[in-house]
């Protein structure tokens, strides 16, 4: 049998990774929750609209509940008032999950810097990806998104646990 | 075999991590502090009458001054055997546009202001009409009895209590605040504006006897402005955080820094959990501050 032959095996299957595997079927099936808080949510929901369709990348099924979802899209200006109801939301998630902050306001604060607005959502929880913008338009959450995506492919189980190897040797 | 070569870390010190609440760097921006406002920008017809006539008596006073002036001048002149100087012009007032300023309050004719000035009589402090609105400024004390005259009285009939809301004038003498409701009549097709000017720590009566919609716009005024209204059936917090302090409409409230203060995160903030958990159980009948049997 000549070397680039394929045999009958290589023909019905594809080597892979486990891990690239999973990494590949989160980043192109992440929901979103239901969440808006300011005007960004309106670009959010024209994202996830027909005109540009966030349904392509596998992130239009917005759930009604932070537990079916993998990724919170913190659109909008997060006050003080707010911001144990966002820990909650996140700490109901399950793993995996990650967070967007979309729009100024979340990233740094806005033009609110005044005695009722957390400047950045990235105080209260861990965030993975910040979108520039006043309000951004769906292009840029959706470049924020892919980067997301870039972001859970290269990620790996063993970055996870690190720490736990690290003190294995 | 060769033990492997671990390269060096090199120390890196830790940031020292921000302790206490956030406070602005006012020295880095000096246009953000807090100016206490020296001014009481309280329309009021007694106080424009005031103005004009202190205007009226400046412009007197220099008048006359002008003139003695000129006679001390003609004096010098005719002992030094001079030319005689000319004899001063009286200025003319400047001419204000009134339609480029702010409307000038003007006194009361609407019958509205009058009947409420007739049945109150003494209560009623202040009466007059600016930019055909019409205001009338009742004692603190009395702001209920009004309220209800408006909506009761056949002639007045002010069904709906479109606003409500207050103002801080910390450069006042004898008050701090002034509350303004804001009446509509449908039927009428009026507005009118009912004030009353309160001291701190005053509680004014609660307007909710006879428009129920002031309960949350006194709620406001409460949590904005930090004034309490009695007989309220619920007089908590409605916009910031059940835990929050201070007032942050007053004047002296700082404008930035506040929000980056240390977010601490309690499972109860405020009690409130609490509360709901005894209220849910006062509906089921269960005692839950009975304490544990030893």
């Amino acid at each position: 049998m000549g070397i680039n032959q394929l045999s009958t095996l290589e023909h019905i299957l594809i080597t892979t990774k486990v891990e690239k595997v999973m990494n590949w079927s989160r980043a192109t099936s992440v929901w979103p929750v239901t969440f808006g808080l300011a005007c960004c949510a309106i670009e959010m929901m024209a994202a996830g609209a027909s005109r540009f369709d966030f349904d392509r990348f596998g992130a239009g099924i917005f759930r009604a509940t932070p537990r079916q979802a993998d990724l919170m899209i913190i659109a909008g200006t997060v006050t003080y008032k707010m911001a144990p109801v966002i820990k909650t939301l996140y700490d109901q998630m399950p793993e995996p999950k990650w967070v967007i902050a979309m729009g100024s306001c979340a990233t740094a604060g806005g033009p609110f810097d005044s005695y009722h607005t957390i400047q950045g959502v990235d105080k209260i929880i861990p965030v993975d990806v910040f979108i520039p913008g006043c309000p951004p338009r769906p292009e840029s959450l959706i470049y924020g998104f892919l980067k997301l995506q870039d972001k859970i492919m290269t990620s790996s189980l063993a970055d996870r646990y690190k720490d736990i190897f690290e003190e294995v040797g | 075999m060769s033990e492997p070569v671990v390269p060096e870390t090199p120390q890196v010190p830790e940031p020292e991590a921000p302790s206490g609440p956030y406070v602005y760097d006012y020295a880095a921006s000096p246009q953000r502090q807090i100016v206490l406002p020296k001014t009481v920008p309280l329309p009021s017809y007694r106080t424009y009458l005031a103005e004009q006539k202190a205007a009226a008596e400046a412009d007197e006073a220099r008048w006359v001054k002008m003139q003695a002036d000129f006679e001390t001048a003609k004096a010098k002149a005719e002992a030094e055997g001079k030319e005689a100087p000319k004899p001063p012009v009286r200025p003319v007032p400047r001419k204000d546009d009134h339609d480029m300023k702010t409307p000038w309050p003007q006194e009361a004719n609407d019958p509205d202001l009058l009947r409420l000035q007739e049945i109150l009589g003494d209560k009623v402090e202040e009466i007059f009409e600016q930019a055909g609105e019409l205001t009338c400024q009742v004692e603190k004390a009395s702001v209920l009895e009004a309220l209800q005259l408006c909506r009761q009285d056949a002639s007045l009939n002010y069904e709906m209590l479109a606003d409500e809301t207050a103002t801080h004038y910390p450069a006042a003498t004898g008050f701090a605040f002034s509350v303004v409701y804001h009446l509509t009549s449908i039927s009428r097709r009026k507005r009118l504006r009912l004030r009353i000017l309160v001291p701190e720590g005053f509680l004014p009566e609660s307007a909710c006897a006879v428009y129920p919609g002031a309960n949350w716009m006194e709620r406001e005024i409460y949590d904005m402005l930090g004034i309490r209204f009695a007989n309220h059936p619920d007089m908590t917090r409605i916009l910031c955080p059940e835990d929050w302090e201070g007032h942050p409409l007053r004047k002296d409230y700082p404008t930035v820094g506040l929000g980056q203060r240390d977010i601490a995160f309690r499972e109860d903030r405020g009690g409130m959990l609490e509360r709901i958990a005894l209220q849910k159980a006062g509906q089921l009948g269960i005692n839950l501050k009975q304490p544990k049997a030893e």
